[in-house]
């Protein structure tokens, strides 16, 4: 009896599992016209001011690792992260240059001769944007997720690319498309997951702003 | 007189050489009967304790920054994970007694003279238990001496509590390792300094 209650137990969880888990695949057409209005929506965001809540995670951590801060994007690629807490650190990318602000210590790197570097730069501006459809560089396939918003993941097909990440995955809401979560999985399947809030689009932003 | 010049000479000669070559680190020291058989790293060595410092690498003129992750994940098996601010990231070890494992290392940092020297400083920093050699004291310190790849380790203790380590060769101090700011076992402020290059890793725990 207590063998049948633990196997009707675990089947329980188990369903509940998949059922929590479910993401349910786009059909082609479906598919096809999400990713039209989200490269419109793309083209037509010239700025975007919003909080941000990082998590890292590594295996072998009994906990993710959080961080947290602002995020702005000017076009056509000004980027900037500000992370407040646990630590302040700032990080600009302005014409092929990474412009560090780590409390106070100032550093800037050359990303012209780092090309690896520099595509994965070039894709995190993409992935705030959520236009990252390169069917060049990666499988795109299209879901809904349990609070129907669109979770797309596109994997690496390049294999310096690869190295770093092997799939991003972003989650789009429902209605207004803005991009609410960037997840970056390694191969070594650890991640880092960005969760956006209180997200402005094309509010003004002073260019002073990326001056780091 | 001939002759007592020339001894006298060769004497002084001596002392300068040996003076010369003579390990700052010991200078002044004591030197004590052991009455400890292994001296102990206590700062990493709590397998519920996820180990997250905001690094800062000063490199020459060069500043560089990111997260060191130190975690015990069994007795004598410890991971040491370097990353950007922003996740990526830069190298992952494994400690495993005295082996080594390299779960990942950026391309461009994938060079044998980095990763020994790299592998040098963590084992030594999140090395837990080293048998003692000798023992020395001075008027704040009890300094147990011990050996690693060929290496002494000097671990200086004030009130009883580890707060440097210092990594010689015979003649030179290669590395010291200051451990500051500590409260239950842990050390919130460590930095690592070379001293055979310009090369210092200031670390500030934020968990």
């Amino acid at each position: 009896m207590p063998m049948l209650k633990n196997i009707y137990l675990v089947s329980l969880l188990l369903f509940l599992s998949i059922t929590i888990n479910a993401q349910k695949k786009l059909n082609n057409s479906d598919a096809q016209k999400i990713r039209e209005q989200i490269i419109k929506k793309s083209t037509s965001t010239n700025t975007i001011a919003s909080d941000f809540v990082q998590f890292k995670h590594l295996s072998f951590l009994d906990k993710d690792i959080e961080s947290s801060g602002k995020l702005f994007f000017k076009e056509p690629n000004l980027i900037k992260w500000q992370y407040e807490i646990p630590f302040k650190y700032s990080v600009v990318f302005k014409n092929d240059k990474l412009f560090i602000n780590d409390d106070g210590t100032k550093s800037d790197i050359d990303l012209s001769s780092n090309k690896a570097f520099k595509s994965l730069n070039s894709l995190i501006v993409k992935s705030v944007k959520g236009d990252m459809f390169d069917e060049e560089k990666f499988d795109v396939t299209y879901f809904k997720d349990k609070r129907d918003n669109y979770l797309i993941t596109f994997t690496s097909k390049e294999a310096s690319l690869k190295s770093f990440i092997g799939k991003f995955e972003l989650i789009f809401h429902k209605n207004n498309l803005d991009v609410l979560q960037i997840k970056m999985i390694e191969s070594s399947e650890d991640y880092t997951k960005i969760v956006f809030k209180n997200q402005k689009n094309n509010e003004a932003i002073s260019d002073s702003v990326f001056n780091n | 007189m001939k002759q007592f010049l020339i001894r006298f000479l060769i004497t002084s000669c001596l002392s300068v050489f040996l003076f010369s070559c003579s390990l700052i680190t010991t200078k002044n020291l004591i030197k004590q009967t052991p009455t400890e058989q292994f001296v102990y790293n206590p700062y990493f060595n709590n397998q519920t304790i996820d180990y997250i410092y905001k690094a800062k690498i000063k490199l020459a003129k060069n500043n560089f920054g990111g997260l060191l992750i130190i975690k015990k994940i069994k007795e004598k098996q410890h991971r040491v994970v370097f990353t950007t601010e922003f996740g990526n990231k830069i190298f992952d070890f494994e400690f495993i007694n005295n082996d080594f494992k390299v779960n990942f290392i950026l391309d461009k940092l994938n060079r044998k003279i980095v990763i020994n020297a790299l592998k040098k400083d963590f084992q030594l920093l999140v090395k837990e238990q080293n048998k003692v050699m000798n023992q020395f004291s001075n008027k704040e310190n009890v300094i147990y001496q011990s050996k690693l790849n060929k290496k002494d380790n000097y671990y200086f203790h004030e009130n009883k509590q580890l707060r440097k380590i210092v990594m010689t060769s015979k003649k030179k101090e290669k590395v010291s390792i200051y451990f500051d700011k500590i409260t239950n076992k842990i050390a919130k402020k460590v930095v690592i300094k070379h001293h055979n290059f310009k090369m210092t890793l200031n670390l500030e725990y934020i968990n």
